[in-house]
């Protein structure tokens, strides 16, 4: 009888699932009422939570792996993943803050940064998009080639350079909203509106859902793939920029923890492996669970080990129920 | 396989089920009943409850009421376990086994033998059971080939004999013979009359009439999730045409009467294809408003030449023209951008977005028609909107996904993606293939529009009927050349089967 309910029940969600209204649909609304709960729960602790500097200084503190989180998703919606962004960015950090040390300008050190974010990026995609060996493996093995170059380049010491360039990570706009926040929402913005309203993101969703199918209507898909790469390496190098900025010293591994928890966002927003589903509003809520989660814990007074393991539960429970729903539409 | 007496005795009885998804009543007062040694046939539209009956009685679903009897055993409902306790194997034919190791351990994968009790494999014991079994059946398996390497037929016939290692007394194929050619769906029949005669009872779902006709012991029709009739080989004469009209709650012809239209002059034309630096060239042209169909066995070369043409797969040599200039496509980005559209044999594989809504999928190949670089969302609403109704496709709304609608509409949805980005030729490949009689006609009318309206169609199909009543020429391919042509007068049934064979 147990067994009856449950068969019925998945039954009406699949067609409910399917009738999406809108962008509201469940994983994003159970994301919205997560977030408020702990809200909730965090401020009657301790009232401090609630305020809008408390609010502010959440968002500055996502607003790096917001902004990578977005590149996963773009690319985990056409198909794709990119373990490598967090080392490419401790990498191209690590670059930028020896050439400001040796002297060399802001604004050709800026250049510098996103050429050099672009490139990293385009090689990731010519070697996705021409050996269809799964992005997993090839990024990896990325990540410790950039985490090594990174270890080279900075002679494993860490570069200092507080106060030379710290517009990106300290700024506030009108005194009250860092630069940083508003950067993470026109990259969300932007990644939004590339997805939904033009024609290069719907491809690269059709590449997502099925790239068999998308190479035989005609999509230049090695085109749209190692494309998503390099703009997702554009996007990584000016997120090292703000790395850079923010921390004032960085290290080689300064970058290391982004990719898997920006991965972990994403999941947790709502976008699948599978490709081709999943909204950028679910993974910007991702983030923006994350950020409130490791928030509250702190204000609460939660030791910083035991965040760590309720960090790797949460990514595991998100994967759990996001692949149970992907497996109770399969069947 | 247990040799039970030769008397026939009911194995298997369900009675009155009810079955009730939100807004569909996919089961009325079902009844209906199984012999030993009889293969049952379950005809019906896509729809009509077939599948939801046997996910019944596999233990998939749960109806909202009924009886399931079985030998002495009454259930209201299964488990997917309790169904293969009391004996009944279903085989799907989307089922997947596991790809990477021989057909005979796929056969006894999981099945309670003194084998699976060891550690170890016993790989000669297995091949040799595993080629009792295929023999007891009269099929030729090369039981130690690796499963991936095995041709779809081969896949299939593997299913069916790790269903009957498991000793069913009840089986259940639903649409065996998708994978194979029309040729060989004897075969098939000839193993599902074996399978019976071990006293089994087998239940049978296919879409093919002719098939049934000669398969079947007895055939039950489904519409609309009520029993329509059973009818018995024995006292009633099976008759496609009364069969269909009963399918479909109206009379139907197997035969489609084509409106004849004028056919303009030669447009599209291939010119010494060659795929190998061995093969024979060919080459051939089309006229506007054509519909030339090609006939071929599988494994004729007939879907590579479509690729091919398509850019698809590479091509050795070979050169292709329309109105008189040169369009040889590198890559199908190169055909759609001329305005060559190839609808593929498999279109949950390689011409769907399953995951994705309706209408994307409508608009995947002409994203052009709704912006330069911004989508026109309410455009794409509207235009996908009207395809919908021009095209009938059934389905609730236009964010539906795609993998949710039935076979007929999902191909629906393909021709209208292509429609959508506006094209000259079209290819299509089995473009009927698992889909029922009603969405068949409609498909035709869509072709006999299109090819009125000017468009080249270049027609691959295993199905005589379609051939000739929509082709107004027809080459037959064999070993990756074009073995004969047909003119509109020559068309019949026999010069295409000559053409098979070689003749001329």
């Amino acid at each position: 009888m147990l067994n009856n309910k449950k068969d019925n029940l998945s039954d009406k969600e699949l067609v409910s699932g399917s009738r999406k209204l809108g962008f509201l649909n469940n994983q994003i609304s159970y994301l919205i009422l997560v977030i408020v709960i702990i809200a909730v729960v965090a401020s009657v602790i301790n009232p401090n939570f609630l305020t809008l500097r408390n609010f502010l200084n959440v968002m500055q503190q996502i607003s790096i792996l917001g902004i990578l989180t977005m590149c996963m998703s773009l690319l985990m919606i056409s198909g794709g993943l990119d373990i490598s962004i967090g080392n490419m960015a401790g990498l191209i950090a690590i670059i930028f803050a020896r050439m400001l040390l040796a002297g060399i300008s802001i604004f050709l050190g800026v250049i510098v940064a996103l050429a050099l974010g672009i490139f990293l990026g385009f090689i990731n995609g010519v070697i996705i998009a021409k050996s269809k060996v799964t992005p997993l493996i090839i990024t990896l093995g990325m990540s410790y080639v950039f985490l090594g170059i990174a270890l080279i380049v900075g002679g494993g010491r860490p570069q200092t350079i507080t106060g030379q360039f710290s517009f990106l990570g300290e700024a506030k706009i009108g005194g009250v909203v860092p630069v940083s926040i508003v950067i993470f929402f026109v990259i969300f913005l932007f990644a939004f509106f590339l997805r939904k309203y033009t024609k290069y993101g719907r491809r690269l969703n059709a590449i997502g859902g099925n790239s068999q199918a998308a190479f035989l209507s005609g999509i230049n898909v090695d085109w749209h793939v190692i494309s998503i790469y390099t703009l997702s390496g554009l996007i990584v190098g000016f997120t090292s920029l703000i790395l850079v900025s923010r921390l004032g010293m960085v290290r080689a591994d300064s970058g290391s923890d982004y990719a898997l928890q920006a991965l972990a966002a994403a999941i947790i927003g709502g976008i699948t492996f599978e490709g081709g589903r999943g909204s950028l509003v679910g993974a910007f809520f991702g983030v923006v669970l994350l950020g409130f989660i490791y928030n509250a814990m702190n204000i609460i007074g939660v030791n910083s080990y035991v965040q760590t393991i309720v960090l790797g539960a949460i990514i595991v429970v998100a994967t759990v129920i996001s692949q149970l729903g992907v497996g109770r539409l399969r069947r | 396989m247990e040799n039970q007496s030769s008397e026939k005795q009911i194995i298997l009885e369900v009675k009155n089920i009810y079955m009730e998804f939100p807004g569909v009543k996919a089961l009325t007062d079902f009844s209906f009943n199984l012999y030993n040694g009889e293969v049952h046939a379950l005809i019906g539209e896509n729809g009509a409850g077939k599948s939801t009956f046997i996910k019944v009685l596999s233990g998939a679903k749960i109806p909202n009421s009924g009886e399931i009897i079985i030998g002495r055993e009454k259930h209201n409902s299964l488990t997917p376990h309790q169904a293969r306790r009391l004996g009944i194997q279903t085989v799907y034919q989307e089922d997947i086994l596991v790809p990477s190791i021989t057909a005979a351990e796929n056969i006894f994968l999981g099945v309670e033998s003194s084998n699976s009790k060891k550690a170890f494999i016993n790989y000669k014991q297995i091949f040799t059971e595993a080629k009792e079994l295929a023999k007891l059946i009269g099929i030729k398996l090369k039981v130690d080939e690796i499963y991936e390497r095995l041709s779809p037929s081969d896949q299939q016939f593997v299913k069916i004999l790790k269903a009957l290692a498991q000793k069913p007394k009840v089986l259940i194929l639903d649409e065996p013979t998708q994978a194979f050619n029309k040729n060989d769906i004897g075969l098939v029949i000839e193993m599902v009359k074996k399978i019976s005669q071990e006293g089994v009872g087998v239940i049978y779902i296919a879409h093919d009439l002719e098939e049934i006709i000669e398969v079947a012991d007895r055939v039950t029709v489904l519409r609309d999730g009520v029993k329509i009739n059973t009818h018995d080989k024995k006292t009633d004469i099976f008759d496609p045409n009364s069969l269909a009209k009963e399918m479909i709650g109206r009379s139907v012809d197997l035969f489609y009467k084509k409106k004849e239209s004028s056919v303009g002059d030669y447009v599209f034309e291939v010119q010494g294809l060659k795929l190998t630096p061995k093969s024979t060239p060919v080459s051939f042209k089309v006229r506007e408003g054509e519909i030339l169909g090609v006939a071929g066995l599988k494994g004729s070369g007939r879907s590579e030449i479509a690729r091919a043409i398509f850019g698809a797969l590479r091509k050795y040599e070979g050169k292709i023209f329309y109105k008189g200039k040169d369009i040889t496509p590198n890559s199908p980005i190169q055909a759609v951008r001329s305005g060559i559209a190839l609808l593929t044999e498999s279109k949950k594989i390689d011409g769907l977005f399953m995951g994705q809504p309706v209408s994307h999928n409508i608009t995947a190949v002409g994203l052009d028609n709704i912006g330069r670089f911004f989508l026109n969302l309410n455009k794409e609403k509207r235009y996908s909107g009207d395809f919908v109704k021009k095209l009938n496709i059934k389905t609730p709304s236009l964010e539906r996904e795609v993998k949710f609608l039935s076979g007929g509409n999902q191909q629906k949805v393909v021709i209208a993606k292509w429609l959508f980005k506006g094209i000259n030729v079209l290819i299509v490949d089995e473009p009927t293939h698992g889909i029922d009689v009603n969405a068949k006609t409609e498909v035709y009318e869509l072709f006999t529009e299109l090819a009125a309206s000017g468009k080249s169609i270049i027609m691959i199909s295993s199905e005589m009927p379609e051939l000739i009543s929509l082709s107004d020429r027809i080459i037959v391919v064999r070993n990756f050349e074009i073995s004969r042509e047909l003119l509109k007068d020559e068309i019949n049934e026999e010069n295409i089967l000559s053409g098979f064979m070689g003749g001329k």
